[in-house]
């Protein structure tokens, strides 16, 4: 099950269209939990964006989860991550490998030209496509694709190429449930 | 059975235990001991492993750790240099999928970190002209799985921020410079033969539902990918293959989809024959079952006029 957790206002239709978008691509159950709120330490030094790392770690919610749940948090919060090898580079969600949740941005999707929901629930299916081990996709139609490439406004749909499908299909069938 | 020795010496001397190290197409371990084990009747000393991924425990006989490639993680000047040869375009893939397969083979046999780097970005490179063939996309996303890996280790980042930082390398965005130099930003890839052709790209939700529409859309892309399996220096159409790949999905059980005009264009072919193939059945079926009888006389019919014809013509 993908339990969504909202950290701003989203019109429950937009949460909706997530909701179901998800369902298809990855063939679980999904649903609203609740609503949160972002935890204020997790705002950078600069005061300017979210740490999505610290975000995650800090975050204080209750929803239960079962062996292979899975918590997306959504918000319109500008995150960050911490700076790489190459730099500081484009955030619009952040997610912990193989385990438990992710939380996915909708800012900055209307400097894409991409519909608030659908940008978001690419950006959704995209992050909790990486808590089942799922990488980046060279595909630019595939919601693995990275988030910054043209590809996403170009091909806004949800869907997942046959081999993210098909990977994401093999972890979850080896899910603990 | 096993008995643990004391103060081993590993490889050459350079790994120890509590180790981190890069085991060839395993990802990150750690070394959590030398250990005596008894195997068919002889005593093997073999060094334990415990892949960090999952907690797999590996063992490898001593004699034989430095011959698989076993290796300490990089450090940051060498992860360093991965992202100067990362940044640095790659325009001449490797087009001779023979050459391309057998170097690839031995660069991930070896599990030297650069010689993963070539892989990931030659794929990728190849990728930006075509979609990969299934094998090589199942290599590229191993490749990309150890780097990501190696890199999160060595860095100390957690391995999103590794992935995101190697595909600022590879799909660089707008401003993304690399040590003071420009990248050029990342271009929408050539639109894979599924697209060209003008296949709808829409999951078609109303009837995801049900189960079905989702499956038919990412097939599409999928589909070029076998295609090129099958042959992969030539070009093929892209109609055939996707045809070639609904056809399975078609047969599966499913009640209650396409809807879409792109996917329902594609289905015609492919339905053709299994309609035709299932009257077929049932008239074989029918009669056997309820009538046994009669199952002889149709089959004496055609024989006799078979027989009639041929006398016929004769």
């Amino acid at each position: 099950m993908i339990r969504i957790v909202t950290l701003s206002e989203f019109p429950p239709d937009v949460v909706d269209f997530v909701s179901r978008r998800l369902h298809a691509a990855y063939g679980m159950g999904s649903e609203l939990e609740g609503e949160g709120e972002i935890p204020s330490s997790a705002m950078d030094d600069e005061q300017s964006a979210y740490d999505a790392v610290k975000a995650l770690e800090e975050m204080d919610d209750d929803v239960a989860l079962y062996a292979d749940d899975k918590i997306l948090y959504l918000t319109t919060e500008p995150l960050t991550a911490p700076e790489g090898p190459m730099g500081r580079g484009p955030v619009d969600g952040y997610a912990q490998y193989g385990a438990g949740k992710a939380i996915a941005t909708a800012h900055g999707l209307a400097d894409k030209g991409v519909p608030l929901e659908v940008g978001l629930a690419k950006r959704a299916a995209h992050y909790v496509g990486h808590l089942w081990d799922l990488h980046h996709c060279y595909d630019p139609r595939c919601a693995m694709h990275p988030g910054w490439s043209p590809g996403f406004a170009a091909y806004p749909e949800v869907a997942l190429c046959l081999f993210c499908r098909e990977k994401s299909e093999r972890k979850i069938k080896l899910g603990s449930t | 059975m096993a008995t643990k020795t004391q103060d081993p010496v590993i490889g050459d001397g350079s790994l120890h235990v509590g180790d981190r190290v890069v085991y060839p197409n395993q990802g990150i371990c750690r070394i959590t001991g030398v250990e005596i084990k008894q195997i068919a009747g002889q005593n093997w000393e073999v060094v334990t492993l415990s892949r960090e991924e999952d907690g797999a425990t590996v063992m490898v006989p001593k004699a034989k750790v430095m011959g698989i490639g076993l290796r300490k993680v990089a450090d940051v000047a060498a992860i360093d240099r991965v992202f100067d040869e990362l940044a640095t375009p790659n325009t001449d893939p490797q087009l001779d999928w023979k050459v391309r397969h057998r170097e690839n083979a031995d660069r991930m046999t070896g599990g030297g970190l650069f010689g993963t780097v070539e892989v990931l970005k030659g794929l990728h490179a190849l990728s930006r002209l075509r979609p990969l063939p299934p094998k090589e996309r199942e290599l590229y996303d191993n490749a990309r799985h150890l780097l990501v890996g190696e890199i999160a280790a060595a860095m100390n980042i957690p391995l999103h921020v590794a992935e995101d930082n190697l595909d600022y390398a590879l799909w660089p965005p707008e401003g993304m410079t690399r040590k003071g130099k420009a990248l050029p930003p990342a271009t929408l890839g050539p639109p894979s033969p599924a697209r060209a052709a003008g296949i709808d790209d829409d999951l078609g939700f109303e009837d995801e539902e049900v189960g079905g529409a989702a499956e038919a859309t990412p097939a599409a892309p999928a589909a070029a990918e076998d295609s090129e399996d099958a042959d992969e220096e030539e070009e093929k159409p892209a109609p055939a293959p996707a045809v070639k790949k609904a056809a399975p999905e078609k047969e599966q059980p499913k009640p209650a989809h396409r809807p879409q005009a792109g996917s329902a264009k594609k289905a015609k072919p492919s339905h053709a024959p299994a309609r035709k193939a299932a009257p077929a059945k049932h008239a074989a079926k029918k009669p056997a079952a309820k009538h046994p009888a009669r199952k002889a006389a149709p089959a004496k019919r055609p024989a006799a006029k078979a027989k009639g014809k041929a006398k016929g013509k004769r």
